[in-house]
């Protein structure tokens, strides 16, 4: 029997319910989320890919919260570049050696003339020189940053337990970039130093051992070229 | 008629000494010294680590701050301990 009445194909709309959490913007484009991901402004860098970096990262592309004693207010933040992670080897299997080294010397019983009590104190001391050893070096490593901003660069330089140093240059006085990638670690691991040649107080400023040295002088390139458009408008 | 040791009544009981006991009071004694000077070096990487935190915000403050508190605190419990009951 033929249908009499056939009813329009009707459009479905979606039902917004209030129990449904999921957002309904799933196809908007991208530049939207950036705006989210951004809400200072736009990025500065266009040859950047426009994603925060990492906080312990030793590269960290636009860092989400980040913060410096002389920052202003109009500065961003592009580039925390810190030594590549592979430089603290050295002081990690320290670190390790001195965890287990009790354990060898008990082995060895070279403690037995102790009295329980000051073997005990003796362990501890020396569990608490080790927390030290590791907190400083990483404390050296974490700290010790060079700083790229839409201003300047900046190296931050905590020498030891009081001395701290901090020089700066503005793109403008930026004279000269050298790039170093020495012997075949770091070749291999992709880092090496940077060195700025600049008109400020300080002649010289030095990004050691930091990855992707190649990167970091595009960067360098390309803001370098946007003071000097600033400059030429002027 | 045999020469006998007289008896001295010295006014410091020398027993610990004889008995090898004077040298751990020197070693809890040197202990002590070494961990307050440490507690001064506990204190300054406090300071240090807050010095370094107001020069550079990038999100992970709070632990390190809370590991150098935590540091200083461990150096003081071993001070405490070697007092105590060491």
């Amino acid at each position: 029997m033929p249908d009499i009445f056939v009813s329009p194909d009707k459009e479905e709309k979606p039902v917004k319910t209030t129990e449904d959490p999921t957002p309904d913007n799933k196809d908007e484009p991208p530049a939207k989320q950036e705006e989210e991901e951004f809400p200072d402004g736009d990025p500065v860098l266009e040859s950047v890919p426009h994603k925060h970096g990492r906080v312990m990262s030793s590269f960290t592309l636009y860092p989400k919260h980040a913060n410096f004693f002389d920052k202003d207010p109009d500065e961003k933040v592009i580039l925390i570049v810190r030594r590549h992670p592979i430089t603290n080897i050295k002081w990690i299997v320290i670190s390790v050696f001195m965890l287990i080294l009790p354990f060898v010397l008990n082995g060895f019983s070279v403690f037995s003339f102790l009295p329980y009590k000051f073997y005990f104190a003796a362990i501890l001391g020396w569990y608490l020189l080790t927390l030290a050893f590791v907190f400083e070096n990483f404390l050296s490593w974490f700290f010790n940053v060079n700083i790229v901003t839409n201003k300047r660069v900046i190296d931050v330089d905590f020498v030891n337990l009081v001395y701290r140093e901090v020089s700066d240059a503005e793109f403008g006085q930026i004279q000269d970039v050298t790039v170093k990638v020495g012997s075949v670690i770091r070749t291999l691991f992709d880092f090496g130093d940077i060195f700025i040649q600049t008109a400020a107080e300080i002649p010289e400023i030095e990004f050691e051992a930091i990855p992707h040295p190649d990167r970091v002088d595009k960067i360098l390139r390309e803001l370098r070229n946007q003071a000097t458009r600033r400059l030429e408008e002027k | 008629m045999l020469n006998t040791i007289p008896e001295i009544n010295l006014p410091v009981n020398i027993t610990p000494i004889l008995n090898g006991g004077f040298i751990w009071i020197l070693v809890k004694i040197a202990l002590t010294i070494l961990l307050l000077i440490y507690l001064v070096f506990a204190l300054v990487i406090v300071k240090q680590a807050r010095i370094m935190t107001e020069t550079l915000e990038i999100g992970f403050e709070t632990p390190i701050k809370i590991i150098s508190y935590l540091h200083f605190l461990f150096a003081l419990g071993i001070l405490v301990y070697v007092l105590v009951i060491v």
